[in-house]
């Protein structure tokens, strides 16, 4: 065996949009391991949260994550409502399915783009950027934020759709499925992706299990969990669709889950739309509240997304514990790295689908 | 999804340990059983070998406002719907068993808690920082907490 060396990537290099720290070890062209730093875009924000009012903390919250910012926002909402014994209207709860799925559209039409890029597919990622605008613009035209949506508020959400506004939705759904479809149409029948990504670092059930890596990582191990159908927050637990599963576990399932997910997120947009109740989507929340703990977990593009909060009833919460899906998806990296060749190191971390800023908090 | 049936899992651990699992009823759309910080590897065990459920979602630490000998550190497991395994600890001499050699996922939650709450895991060779600086000289910051806004 030649010499082995270890060669750092980051925390800043060209492979990653976040900043992360990695030392690789390898010989030759093959990967033998590797190993991890994070916390280069760690905020403290668990810590602020206690020195922050429950309102207050609706926007700090937010910027846990720049891509799924409205998924944190909803998990967090949730857990204040169960700890105030408040229910929010039937609309408000449809609006904030409707803003999470368009948030899971253009987070996996985000990460395609990333692993096109990577695997030298410039014109995919093109694409598929552009075909993400389509779920910004729509979340830019209702809540006014293309990122930070600010559509969360404790007791429901902060603004309503008028009839133009959800016409405009549903044709830009249908004009984004008819786009959707033509990329999963290259994506399936491409063959240097598929080279590129069949058989590279693949993950077994039993890996998935023991790294208690969730999301489209865990369903394209064959691994079926998926919160809205098994843990549903409203008005999941109302809708029909499919959770989408692959059985192969490698960087090609990975692909085929993220995008046929994309499908169903639009079909799910459709469902809300048709069935998204009339009425008010807001109620009166009291400011105070009262001494208590709270659980709740939602699926967030890259999966589980879990919020632990307790009140002492002061006016800050007492801890607000966050979790996100990420953080047990880079876990698993060093291992997936074992026994892989140099070239194929962007395929895996593509393929994992990172969000450090989530992950570091 | 098959879920766990909470008083089944209860009476296993009885079973196993010799101490009734004391369920805890404060949290919302969680079921919590106190343990002992000692029966950590068994009753995850129990809750691997009999009910299937090992999906480790988080470990949360906590310090109450009242309480500030102890620690509280809660193991959050999910097979259809949460189960908690709620533990105290003493703030002097916080410790814990790793599970890190059959439950790898373990590893970063691991070396959070020790990093912000000063846990000492036992069973793994250290727990190198995952989120603080490489210099930092404060010691674990949800520590102390009142005393470190006063200032």
């Amino acid at each position: 065996m030649q010499n082995r060396i270890s060669i750092p990537i980051g925390p800043q290099h060209p492979l990653l949009k976040e900043p992360l720290s990695m030392m690789i070890d390898i010989s030759g062209e093959k990967v033998l391991g590797g190993s991890m730093r994070l916390g280069y875009v760690h905020r403290g924000i668990e810590r602020l949260a206690e020195q922050r009012n429950y309102i207050q903390n609706v926007l700090l919250i937010e910027r846990v994550c720049g891509i799924c910012s409205h998924v944190h926002t909803t998990t967090y909402c949730y857990a204040v409502e169960a700890l105030l014994g408040i229910e929010i209207p039937p609309r408000a709860q449809y609006i904030r399915a409707l803003m999470c799925e368009l948030e899971r559209i253009h987070s996996h039409l985000l990460w395609l783009g990333i692993l096109a890029k990577h695997v030298g597919l410039e014109t995919i990622f093109m694409h598929a950027w552009h075909d993400r605008e389509s779920s910004l613009d729509i979340m830019e035209a209702i809540s006014g934020g293309r990122v930070s949506h600010a559509a969360n508020q404790i007791g429901g959400v902060s603004f309503n759709l008028d009839k133009a506004q959800a016409e405009m939705i549903r044709s830009t759904i249908s004009n984004l499925r008819t786009q959707v479809e033509g990329l999963l149409n290259v994506i399936e029948t491409e063959p240097a992706l598929h080279a590129r990504t069949q058989g590279v670092a693949p993950v077994s059930a039993e890996m998935i299990r023991q790294y208690c890596v969730v999301g489209p990582i865990a369903r394209a191990s064959g691994v079926d969990i998926d919160l809205r159908r098994d843990d549903p927050l409203p008005p999941y637990d109302q809708l029909e669709f499919k959770v989408i599963t692959h059985a192969d576990g490698d960087a090609w399932a990975r692909t085929l889950v993220r995008a046929q997910e994309t499908r169903e997120s639009l079909n799910l947009c459709d469902t809300i739309m048709r069935d998204m109740p009339d009425g008010e989507v807001l109620v009166r929340a009291p400011r105070k509240v009262p001494p208590g703990e709270a659980i709740i977990r939602s699926e967030a593009p890259r999966g589980e997304v879990f919020y632990y909060l307790r009140s002492d009833g002061s006016e800050n919460p007492a801890r607000v514990k966050i979790r996100t899906p990420t953080l047990s998806a880079l876990s698993m990296i060093p291992a997936q790295l074992a026994a892989i060749q140099v070239a194929d190191i962007p395929v895996v971390l593509a393929g994992i689908d990172l969000c450090v800023a989530c992950a570091d908090r | 999804m098959t879920k766990f049936n909470l008083q089944s899992m209860i009476d296993k651990i009885e079973d196993a340990t010799g101490t009734p699992g004391e369920v805890y009823d404060g949290i919302n759309n969680d079921e919590t059983i106190y343990i002992e910080p000692d029966q950590l590897v068994d009753v995850i065990n129990i809750l691997r070998d009999h009910f299937d459920c090992i999906h480790l979602t988080a470990i949360t630490a906590q310090q109450r406002e009242d309480q500030h000998d102890t620690i509280e550190v809660m193991y959050h497991f999910w097979k259809g719907r949460g189960i908690t395994l709620l533990m105290k600890l003493p703030t002097s001499t916080p410790q814990l068993t790793s599970i890190i050699d059959f439950l790898p996922g373990a590893d970063f939650y691991e070396r959070e808690v020790a990093e912000m709450f000063g846990i000492h895991y036992t069973g793994r060779e250290e727990t190198p920082p995952l989120l603080l600086p490489d210099d930092w000289q404060n010691g674990p910051p949800f520590i102390g907490r009142e005393e470190n806004d006063a200032e």
